[in-house]
């Protein structure tokens, strides 16, 4: 198990890395912390003739906050951001999603933008991105393009970035103090991909009521999953059992995920409600404290 | 026999620093000058006709010095023999030549300077293949006019076996109930941390060295010299530090007998290290079994009579050296367990697939026929109404009935099985937990109490491997113990260690015998031009076989040392005794010599005045043929609650007790048995190797094929009860397979317990038990 | 640090630190550095178990932080500080890690060993005091097919009291 032959560089800047794609997109690979890359180099199941690293980009690395944003340079290790205190003050949906990503040794690693770059149906951030709907900073030599989630993640393992193009940030709409919100997922074992994932945020609008609800979903999809219905369902409810019961049944009918080895669509379907009313109900419970 | 002192000491491993330093010596970390590496082109098919083999583009690939088939290659195909009755063997192939048989099946080797360099050679050779119908499971298999997978093999029946025994016609008819169950196995993979490896090379006399990540020097050597038609003595096998073994590394495979080919063939030292992909694809598997089981019993829960049919989907071949007989004659050998069962009829089946071989995997047959049982006894139980514990202490053999006869034709030693039962419960605190389980299930919590009981045979000899018909293991093992002529003691044993501290417990065990400080005696590895001959380590045997073979070793020399001690006294040899590793004349302490100086008058006899005719030095070997079998025993029970929306399963509580009779070494004991358990855990709830219709392997990584982790793992208390076999050394019993053997069954008790309904398949994932629970929430209303 | 050379390349000579000495070595571009190590520095104690990510049997410190070297190239060693298992015994003198896996029989094959040893040394450095459930999260990157890793728990939590005193 040892990865085919191919050429690599190692450029400095986000200038050399597009002039670089320019030269060899569409044989060319990104490479950011090769948490998902290199296993399947290794297993030759990707090929690339060129392997562009990213690693020596520092002008990638960064977390930094204004006008309500939090940004992050795609080549910030998961492992950074889990620990950033303006992480967990500002987006601590991201913090507590972020414990779920692989293993430490994994997050040491991998960076924010590579996992959202593999856009694997399963991974925990795509959750966050979508829930919280993050902006995409995705730069080629023309300039950059900003893409909403539901543009910038367009299939299984797939999105719009083009062979000349690198994630270069992705912006995130800091998470009002006031907000709750929590991440779940169920795996077969701590560490491995969701079977299904949920993400929830929630705001609260007085007299036990919430607002602004938020409800994504990975695992049950080529892509994360909002269900703005089951969100719009929530909009300045109090979030009794009923009201629960029925988000879950909604979620639980909206999705259409696949069967595979883990797990059976149906199973899919049934945990996603189940991790909706969870994730709902933990959100709520930290809604209105302070962080 | 005197006692040895060291019995039931915890001492520290001696090979653990070199361990931790990262000094060990693994097959990997070999190398040679000139060494190639091999890499395997591999069947991606699970059945095909091979039209053409193409290699010319990949002999000129960079780096490659040499493209083999099996045309290229003198190679006899691995065949083990086998005397019973209805069998009907094929041979394995080392390299596929006119047709492959499952997926990962090798077909082309590349030796190439690297291994990066042999793949990207193997990338380029061209084979084209014809399908051909595949049967992944034993219904395709078993249908009529089914696809043959050798021609050989009428019917795809490899092997199969009808056995009565007691009146199992009139036990059903008079029985109160019947309780009866099928029961899904899934295929598991034993899955090793270091994979398969092997390396080979001419010495300079023209022999084939070969360094085996093996659990059988022996029997390799005796596979590579029929499969490359060497005499054996043109072979030595050498076993370095091996990463986990587990059963499946006790099999000679194809690419062994290729690396050695090929080393011939180019004159050079070849290694092939098996990456994790071709381990989950090409590795002997485990279980896979679909059995139909029925229990007779009387109002009060006594078995009456038994009755099993087994079938196992034993894949493409049958292996060496057990045959694919070993996992479905095992499962039905070991059903009727610790329990008095007058009558029962079994038929038994191992069924040819377009799989991976099933071979040997820690608690072989016995972990499936255990399941079937335990989940039998709680079937009487809620038949009847009894505690299931209850009703399992109404069936024991009792303590004072041994040799006991099964109705299998076993003869079992020894054994206290309701004191088994009773120490694990004690520890358990059963009524409490049973209390407990009450509390909770008023909150609407889903909890369950699950308890196993089993026997195990360990440490077989000869006459079980000749009775099964299994003629190529030969049930014995020796060892060589050599006092060197300064008092150092060297040690040789035909059971190699894959973890189990044979460098530590071996010595612990011949210090005792002789008195000495185990930190002066050395345990060779297993080369088998320096350990005496012998079968191996499997089936829970080393410290019953290779330790019972050291310790009448130990004691040969120590009488050889004792008399020439009273020579050196001018005593004679009944009045020298052996205390604190000083021959002392008895009630004369003050008149005494060391082990050095026994030791040198040894080696130097005409010095020291021995008289002629003594054999000099100091040193004596022993073949040990254990009896048949010694059977140890334990209980398990768990409690585990049971996510009633997600499936996920989460222990509150897991207590073995455990009865391997003398304890050698209990820290080793305790280790055998956690890592045990992780794997029956494993077995339960997670792992399962799965082949869709076409025979292609869904689960050929890490990612797929999942073993538990640090957080799957529950805490757990072990009991110790020891209970010494009749018949063996020292009394000693097997400990490698007991807790893998009992935990599935009592993990299935448990979730059966929680979801309130039988569970009778493997493995008991969040999905099925969602399935399950809905199944029922359906019929009874729950509210979350 | 060698410059890195933009153009692509199928070959590039790097350095790095291991254990404290500085390497230099000319390597495929494609070769990982677990083989690299190895292979090139003769550092067999870094073993692999599957080399896709899962095991944690390579793991290594890069940096101080522990990283899994089957995911990682030789070449984005360049500039960096590595440690292994060979670099954590201090002489004859085992590490406080290795003396606690050896007093509660931590290790039975030794395969997983070094890649334990290696989580652990980082853990400890991030979490001196941690609880039992911590130290089940920190190991749950790392498999082990022989202890049920009963006895590494205890072993963990033995070292962090062995690094505390």
């Amino acid at each position: 198990m040892k990865p085919a032959a191919f050429l690599y560089a190692a450029p400095e800047t986000v200038e050399e890395t597009l002039a670089l794609l320019a030269e060899h997109g569409a044989d060319g690979k990104l490479l950011a912390g090769g948490q998902s890359l290199m296993p399947l180099l290794n297993m030759r199941l990707a090929r690339p003739a060129v392997l562009i690293d990213l690693n020596h980009v520092s002008a990638l690395d960064y977390i930094s906050a204004s006008n309500g944003e939090v940004r992050i340079g795609a080549m910030t290790r998961q492992r950074m951001a889990e620990q950033s205190s303006m992480i967990a003050s500002r987006l601590p949906l991201m913090a507590e999603a972020l414990r779920w990503v692989g293993h430490p040794q994994i997050r040491n690693r991998g960076t924010i933008g590579g996992s959202l770059a593999h856009a694997d149906p399963s991974a925990e951030l795509p959750a966050v991105a979508a829930a919280l709907g993050a902006t995409f900073v995705v730069t080629g030599q023309a300039g950059s393009r900003l893409l909403s989630p539901g543009e910038f993640f367009v299939g299984y393992l797939a999105t719009a970035i083009q062979p000349t193009e690198v994630l270069t940030e992705v912006r995130f709409p800091q998470i009002a103090a006031e907000a709750g919100c929590a991440f779940l997922e169920v795996a077969r074992r701590h560490g491995d991909f969701a079977l299904v994932g949920a993400a929830a945020v929630v705001h609260p609008a007085g007299g036990g009521r919430f607002r602004d609800v938020r409800l994504a979903f990975i695992g049950v999809g080529p892509a994360p999953v909002r269900i703005t219905e089951a969100e719009a369902a929530l909009e300045g409810q109090e979030f009794d059992e009923p009201l629960l019961d029925d988000v879950a049944r909604l979620v639980s009918d909206r999705l259409d995920p696949e069967s595979d080895i883990q797990a059976s669509a149906a199973y899919r379907k049934h945990v996603a409600g189940v991790l909706a009313r969870r994730a709902l109900r933990a959100a709520a419970a930290r809604a209105g404290g302070s962080r | 026999m005197d006692p040895n002192p060291l019995i039931g000491e915890r001492l520290r491993r001696k090979e653990d620093p070199r361990l931790l330093r990262g000094q060990g010596h693994y097959l990997p970390d070999l190398t040679l000058p000139g060494m190639l590496q091999l890499a395997f082109v591999r069947s991606p098919h699970a059945h095909a006709a091979i039209r053409r083999i193409d290699t010319s583009k990949a002999r000129s690939g960079p780096g490659v010095e040499g493209v083999f088939t099996a045309a290229d290659l003198s190679m006899r195909p691995i065949e083990p023999e086998f005397t019973g009755e209805n069998y009907h063997g094929a041979g394995w192939p080392a390299l596929a030549s006119d047709r492959v048989r499952f997926v990962g099946e090798p077909v082309v080797a590349v030796a190439a300077r690297d291994r990066y360099l042999a793949e990207d050679a193997a990338d380029l050779v061209e084979v084209e293949y014809d399908p051909l119908p595949v049967v992944a499971s034993v219904e395709a298999a078993t249908r009529a006019r089914a696809q043959l997978v050798h021609d050989a093999v009428p019917g795809n029946s490899f092997f199969r076996r009808d056995h009565v025994q007691g009146d199992v016609e009139g036990g059903f008819a008079k029985a109160s109930l019947i309780v009866t169950g099928t029961f899904r196995h899934q295929r598991l993979a034993g899955v090793p941390m270091e994979g398969r490896g092997i390396a080979a090379g001419r010495d300079r006399h023209g022999r084939l060295t070969v360094w085996a990540s093996t659990q059988t020097p022996h029997m390799v050597r005796t596979g590579l010299a029929r499969s490359l038609d060497l005499p054996e003595s043109a072979i030595r096998v050498i076993a370095p530090d091996v990463g986990g073994g587990f059963g499946p590394k006790m099999h000679l495979y194809p690419e062994d007998v290729v690396v050695c080919a090929v080393a011939r063939a180019l004159n050079r030292p070849v290694k092939w290290i098996e990456d994790r992909r071709e381990n989950l694809l090409a590795m002997t598997q485990a279980r896979e079994q679909v059995i139909e089981a029925a229990a007779a019993a009387d109002r009060d829960g006594r078995i009456l009579a038994l009755r099993a049919s087994v079938a196992c989907d034993t894949g493409a071949y049958s292996v060496y050296p057990l045959t694919a007989i070993l996992e479905p004659m095992g499962t039905a050998q070991i059903m009727p367990g610790p329990y008095r069962i007058p009558a029962y009829a079994y038929t038994t089946t191992a069924i040819a697939t377009n799989k991976c071989p099933i071979g040997a995997y820690r608690g072989v047959g016995m972990a499936v026929g255990v399941l079937v049982m335990e989940r039998l006894m709680d079937k009487v139980a809620a038949a009847t109404g009894l505690d299931p514990a209850d009703v399992r202490r109404s069936n024991f053999i009792g303590p004072n009935e041994f040799p006991y006869t099964a109705a299998t034709g076993l003869i079992y030693d020894s054994g206290r099985f309701a004191d088994t039962l009773t120490a694990a419960l004690a520890a358990f605190d059963y009524p409490a937990a049973r209390r407990e389980q009450a509390e909770r299930r008023a909150e609407g919590r889903v909890v369950g109490i699950g308890i196993a009981s089993f026997m195990e045979y360990t440490g077989m000899g000869s006459k079980t491997f000749s009775r099964r018909g299994m003629t190529d293991v030969p049930g014995y093992d020796s060892a060589t113990v050599k006092v060197d002529p300064n008092g150092g003691v060297r040690v040789f044993v035909s059971c190699p260690s894959q973890g189990q501290g044979h460098e530590t417990v071996f010595a612990q065990l011949v210090a005792g015998e002789l008195g000495v400080d185990p930190a002066t005696v050395f345990v060779g590895p297993v080369d088998t031009d320096a350990a005496p001959a012998g079968s191996g380590t499997f089936g829970s045997r080393a410290v019953v076989a290779g330790g019972g073979a050291l310790v009448q070793a130990a004691v040969k020399v120590r009488e050889r040392a004792t008399s020439i001690a009273a020579h050196l006294l001018e005593a004679s040899a009944g009045d020298v005794v052996l205390v604190e590793g000083r021959f002392a004349v008895r009630g004369s302490p003050e008149r005494g010599v060391t082990w050095t100086e026994v030791a040198r008058a040894a080696h130097a006899q005409a010095a020291a005045g021995l008289t002629a005719g003594v054999e000099p030095g100091l040193e004596a070997s022993n073949t040990y043929d254990p009896p048949p079998a010694t059977f140890s025993n334990g209980a398990h029970a768990a409690m585990l609650e049971v996510d009633r929306e997600t499936g996920q399963v989460a222990f509150l509580k897991y207590v073995i007790a455990e009865d391997c009779g003398p304890q050698l070494n209990p820290m080793i004991v305790e280790g055998q048995t956690h890592g045990g358990l992780a794997q029956g855990i494993g077995e339960a709830l997670l792992e399962e190797i799965i082949h869709d219709e076409a025979g292609q392997t869904l689960t050929a990584t890490f990612m797929d094929y999942l073993i538990p982790t640090a957080m799957e793992m529950p805490g757990v208390e072990i009991v110790h009860l020891e209970t010494a076999s009749p018949n063996t050394v020292r009394g000693f019993k097997g400990i490698g397979e007991s807790a893998t053997i009992g935990a599935p069954a009592c993990i299935a008790n448990a979730v059966s317990d929680a979801l309130g309904r039988d569970v009778d398949a493997l493995p008991m994932t969040p999905a099925r038990i969602v399935h399950w629970l809905r199944g029922r929430v359906s019929a009874v209303e729950v509210k979350a | 640090m060698t410059t890195k050379p933009r153009a692509p390349a199928a070959e590039r000579t790097v350095a790095f630190a291991v254990n404290g000495r500085r390497h230099e070595i000319t390597v495929p571009v494609r070769r990982t550095l677990a083989d690299a190590l190895r292979d090139d520095l003769g550092l067999t104690g870094t073993h692999l178990g599957c080399e896709h990510g899962v095991c944690g049997t390579c793991t290594i410190l890069l940096d101080g932080q522990a990283v899994r070297s089957c995911l990682m190239l030789a070449v984005q060693a360049d500039g960096h500080e590595i440690k292994t298992v060979e670099g954590l015994a201090d002489g004859d003198t085992l590490h406080p890690i290795q003396e606690a896996f050896w007093e509660t029989h931590g290790l039975q094959c030794g395969f997983c060993t070094p890649g334990f040893l290696m989580t652990i040394e980082a853990f400890l450095k991030e979490n001196p005091r941690p609880t039992e459930d911590e130290i089940r999260e920190a190991l749950a990157g790392n498999l082990c097919r022989c202890t049920g890793y009963v006895n590494i728990i205890k072993a963990v939590a033995l070292a962090a009291e062995k690094l505390r005193a």
